[in-house]
């Protein structure tokens, strides 16, 4: 079901101003699709390889060496609240930067 | 599914939905009654009926009802996907996409709400959710053809430019080699120019061109085919190709200025700094003489050559241009000319040229070496022009002659009196400036152009009512100036919001910041039905390009104002709150019992009063809501249409940090930016985000006079810190101490004598001369006698002539009107402050701030001249009765009742 932001068709007084509110509804019309022929579909679908396996595995290698990082957790709080970041944010960046708050802040304040 | 339904209400269930498709909400509304009559408390219809009804405005009720029903079938995926799709209407957009992870969790192969999230994932820019997502329903739907192009737009957006390229070939694989059918022949088209710039943008530019070239005959749009075609010779190497190519784009369109930078390209002949060297020249204007015989209509192949030739040649060309301009009367010529102005030399080429020109009409009637003659109106022209030249080199009392020479000449021709104004606001008489643009208004009721020049110009000169008076003649009947706002009007907004600011009502100023703010929320919103209507219509590149374009909406100039302006309302409101309740009553309680009983009487009443007004203005509101259909339009009533409310706000810097984030991000490259955020910081008590404010005004120009203002403020007040006693204060002061070695302002220096370096450097300019004064007082406030003599012996020296654009003499009035404020105010010298004004007043004479001799503050003003001339032609108007206000909106057309041509 596709949403509409559109109310009620709304009271216009002008011919110009009827069109353009016509015009603008027309956007968030009910379409269907186009179909496509569905023998040579099943032929491109095989051809889309997943490539995606190999950037999963880099980036969970990636996490894997933050999480082992350790940090002082008033660093974290301290960081959020001065440069009034997420503390998402703050304790990534302190995680990157090995723990070193001065070094963290530093590269905050680029 | 929850409770399910028997035949007949099912089927009933289906209409609802339907109708809600289809935007026939009555008919939904009927159908979903019928079916709560029998079952009142079924989850489903509760939800669409609350979804039905949010579509016809009535949202509180909707979410009392989709509330309900979903409370009712916590286990249907439809009443989470009718929750989400509820807030999604009120852009609560990460709530709509919990709400629909949580109905995908209960049927994770709904295609309907998989769409539903795809689109707020576009919106949000959650890329890699979005090719996730699209990448599902394409292995749901593959026989869809948007499935496809929604993958591959989604890859192209997650930067895999060349993925997408893979899946728009395996898309053609799918396709009939007739493909397209007549009726799909311009989406196929767009598809072929999108993909073809998905491979330039890959770099595999010989492929692109291969592709282009054999798909010629499937893509309609001829002239983006030729574009991208020489784009991608140009980017080869082929030049001869392309010289050939722009050519014949040339031929399609001669005034397209990006043709003849590509062509100049194409034979070597185009730098992008303009640094031409003399044989360069040669060969460019041998270029543009060839090409002139080739495209005779053509402006801006004449118009070109005056931005690279020099000295003489310049001259004779600039010559050439300019006389068939003076004679047809075109008023542009001055903005056509006026980037010439910032190339050295040029200026005072025009300046001779220009008057050597109107020296020969004024005697023959002719152009300097010319035998025909000019009709009278080129002598009007060639003072028009001059004029402006005057305005533009900071002459306003040249200039001024000239445009009142030119009045007198011909006093009907309206853009004299535009130009006029212009002067006059130059040259610092804003009352003056809004009273000429009100003549200039006055001769063209039916032209909004002059209408709104005239408003901009009352609302710099502070006259918010007359202005909104003058704008309301052009905005829709009943609505007054609220439709300004309606349409989007952001010039009338920020021009009387900061026409407010200036006259201390911070309520009305921050309510139009905001409103501009608002603005540029709705734009962001506006973007939203377009993700599915782009992919339909398959017109990707430019539905790419406005996602671009959106990425970068808040780095809008305007959005900058109004959320620079808004950030200095807040910060105004912070060091001056409004006396609260309290404060007020303890006033009160000092009073003598009688006299309390007077002030509650008076209070009482005013509030009536208050309350009176508000009543009307609803009625007023609502009648004008009836419309001549006799169904009731009712528009929401403003609830805070002063800004009251905003001014009690319980955290002005936190207000004002929501837009200083917007302008970081959209805005870094803006001094403004980091001043405001090195005073907002500075306020809230955050060091070291001050310190980043710093370190980026020296990015950007360490010179400024406000970064050094910034940079010595900080570490004077750093300072004088006391010593770190928390592990907060501790880090904060380890950061310091790692930063500070890498200003190179303060190596091996005290702030005294980093002050007094900038000032070694900078010792014959004014601004920096006032900084180094300011942070002299700041640092030693002993010394503020010292400060104040060294501004007040400052010189205004007379600039050399055959530089590029520059007043005659240095100093500009925007620069003494900063520095006698700053006497006024950070260094508290009234006296001196009032020296420098009388000063003042002989460098800019038609200054109202410094009163000059010729300003509406003074009887001999141009403003005054015109009040009198106004009461010379009515002598039945009183003398007194004469001032600004009593303009009428429908003109002094009487002054011109006895003019004869």
């Amino acid at each position: 079901m596709e949403g509409s932001d559109e109310g009620v068709e709304r009271v216009v007084d002008s011919k110009d101003l009827q069109q353009q509110s016509k015009a603008f509804d027309k956007l968030t019309d009910r379409v269907e699709d186009r179909q496509l022929d569905s023998s040579r579909v099943q032929e491109a679908m095989a051809s889309i390889a997943a490539s995606s396996e190999a950037d999963w595995q880099a980036m969970r290698k990636r996490e894997k060496e933050l999480a082992a990082v350790k940090i002082n957790a008033a660093d974290v709080d301290i960081i959020a609240n001065e440069l009034e970041l997420d503390k998402k944010v703050a304790e990534r960046t302190l995680r990157e930067h090995k723990g070193d708050a001065v070094a963290a802040i530093r590269h905050l304040l680029r | 599914m929850g409770a399910s339904l028997p035949s007949k209400e099912a089927n009933l269930f289906k209409l609802i939905v339907k109708s809600y498709e289809t935007k026939q909400y009555k008919k939904g509304l009927k159908a979903a009654d019928a079916i709560l009559k029998k079952f009142p408390d079924h989850g489903e219809t509760l939800s669409m009926k609350g979804l039905t009804l949010n579509c016809m405005d009535r949202k509180s009720e909707a979410y009392e009802l989709v509330r309900q029903g979903l409370k009712n079938d916590l286990k249907s995926h439809v009443c989470w996907h009718v929750y989400g799709l509820l807030y999604r209407s009120d852009r609560e957009y990460r709530e709509a996409i919990k709400c629909y992870r949580n109905a995908l969790r209960i049927d994770p192969d709904n295609i309907e709400i998989l769409r539903d999230l795809s689109l707020l994932q576009a919106q949000m820019r959650d890329l890699s959710g979005f090719v996730e997502t699209r990448q599902q329903l394409l292995t749901l739907k593959p026989n869809h053809r948007m499935n496809w192009i929604g993958f591959s737009v989604a890859h192209h957006l997650n930067s895999n430019a060349s993925k997408a390229v893979e899946i728009l070939e395996a898309y053609e694989g799918t396709l009939e080699e007739d493909h397209p059918p007549e009726n799909e022949r311009c989406e196929h088209g767009e598809m072929l120019l999108y993909k073809i710039s998905l491979l330039e943008e890959c770099g595999f530019l010989e492929r692109a061109l291969e592709e282009l070239h054999k798909k010629e005959s499937k893509i309609v749009d001829k002239l983006v085919y030729k574009e991208q075609e020489v784009s991608l010779l140009v980017k080869l190497g082929h030049l001869e190709e392309g010289e050939a190519l722009y050519q014949a784009l040339l031929s399609m369109n001669p005034d397209n200025y990006r043709y003849y930078e590509g062509l100049q390209k194409c034979v070597g002949l185009y730098l992008e700094d303009g640094q031409y060297s003399p044989d360069q020249i040669d060969r460019l204007d041998s270029l543009y003489k060839t090409l002139v015989q080739q495209y005779k209509w053509s402006s801006a192949v004449k118009r070109i050559p005056l931005d690279f030739l020099q000295g003489d040649k310049f001259r004779e060309a600039a010559d050439n241009y300019i006389r068939p301009l003076l004679t047809k009367g075109v008023p542009s010529l001055f903005s056509d000319l006026s980037s010439l102005y910032n190339h050295p030399g040029k200026a005072d080429i025009l300046e001779q040229l220009i008057l050597e020109l109107e020296r020969s009409i004024r005697m023959s009637g002719q152009y300097p070496g010319r035998m025909d003659k000019e009709p009278p109106s080129t002598l009007m022209w060639t003072l028009f022009l001059l004029a402006q030249h005057y305005d533009r080199r900071g002459q306003y009392e040249v200039a001024l002659s000239k445009i009142d020479e030119a009045i007198e000449h011909t006093p009907t021709v309206i853009d004299l009196y535009s130009v006029k104004s212009r002067i006059l606001k130059h040259a610092g008489d804003l009352v003056a400036a809004a009273a000429f643009a009100d003549e200039a208004r006055c001769m063209d009721l039916a032209d909004r152009y002059v209408n709104s020049e005239c408003v901009k110009r009352m609302l710099q000169a502070d006259q918010v009512a007359l202005a909104e008076k003058t704008a309301v003649l052009f905005t829709k009947d009943g609505d007054q100036h609220n439709n300004l706002h309606d349409m989007q009007c952001m010039w009338y907004e920020l021009a009387s919001g900061e026409s407010y600011f200036r006259q201390g009502d911070l309520g009305r100023a921050l309510k139009k910041f905001l409103a501009v703010e608002k603005h540029y929320a709705d734009i962001t919103e506006d973007q939203f039905d377009f993700h599915s209507y782009c992919l339909r219509k398959m017109t990707l590149c430019t539905y790419v390009e406005m996602l671009k374009f959106q990425d970068q909406l808040h780095s809008h100039a305007y959005f900058h104002k109004a959320a620079a302006g808004a950030i200095r309302g807040y910060i105004k409101l912070h060091d001056s709150p409004p006396k609260s309740t309290a404060e007020e009553d303890d006033n009160m309680s000092k009073l003598l019992p009688s006299q309390k009983k007077k002030m509650r009487q008076k209070q009482r009443k005013a509030e009536a009063r208050a309350k009176k007004e508000a009543e009307e203005k609803n009625e007023e509101s609502s009648a004008s809501g009836v419309s001549k259909s006799g169904k009731r339009h009712i528009k929401p009533v403003d609830p805070d249409p002063n800004g009251e409310k905003l001014l009690q706000v319980e955290d002005p810097l936190s207000e004002a940090t929501k837009y200083l984030k917007l302008l970081q991000k959209n805005s870094p490259d803006s001094l403004e930016t980091h001043l405001l955020s090195f005073e907002l910081y500075t306020r809230k008590q955050k060091i070291l985000l001050a310190l980043q404010a710093v370190k980026q005004l020296l990015r950007l120009d360490a010179e400024h006079p406000d970064s050094h203002r910034c940079l010595i403020k900080f570490f004077h007040k750093v300072g004088s810190m006391n010593a770190s006693v928390t592990d907060s204060e501790k880090l904060i002061w380890s950061v310091l101490e790692a930063e500070r070695p890498t200003i190179s302002q303060l190596h091996e220096k005290s702030l005294f004598e980093a002050n007094n370096s900038f000032l070694e450097k900078h010792k014959d300019s004014l601004m920096h001369r006032a900084a180094f004064a300011e942070i002299l007082h700041i640092l030693d406030s002993n010394r503020k006698s010292e400060a104040v003599k060294f501004i007040e012996e400052s010189t205004n020296n007379i600039v050399p002539r055959n530089g590029a654009l520059g007043p005659i003499r240095e100093w500009n009035l925007k620069d003494c009107i900063a520095v006698h404020k700053l006497l006024g105010t950070v260094l508290a010298d009234q006296d001196a402050a009032l020296r420098w004004k009388v000063r003042c007043a002989e460098y800019f004479p038609y200054s109202t701030y410094f009163e000059g001799c010729h300003s509406s503050a003074s009887p001999n003003s141009a403003f005054n001249q015109l009040r009198k001339n106004s009461e010379n032609e009515s002598p039945n108007h009183s003398v007194g009765g004469q001032n600004v206000g009593s303009i009428t909106s429908n003109g002094k057309l009487e002054a011109f009742k006895d003019l004869t041509i």
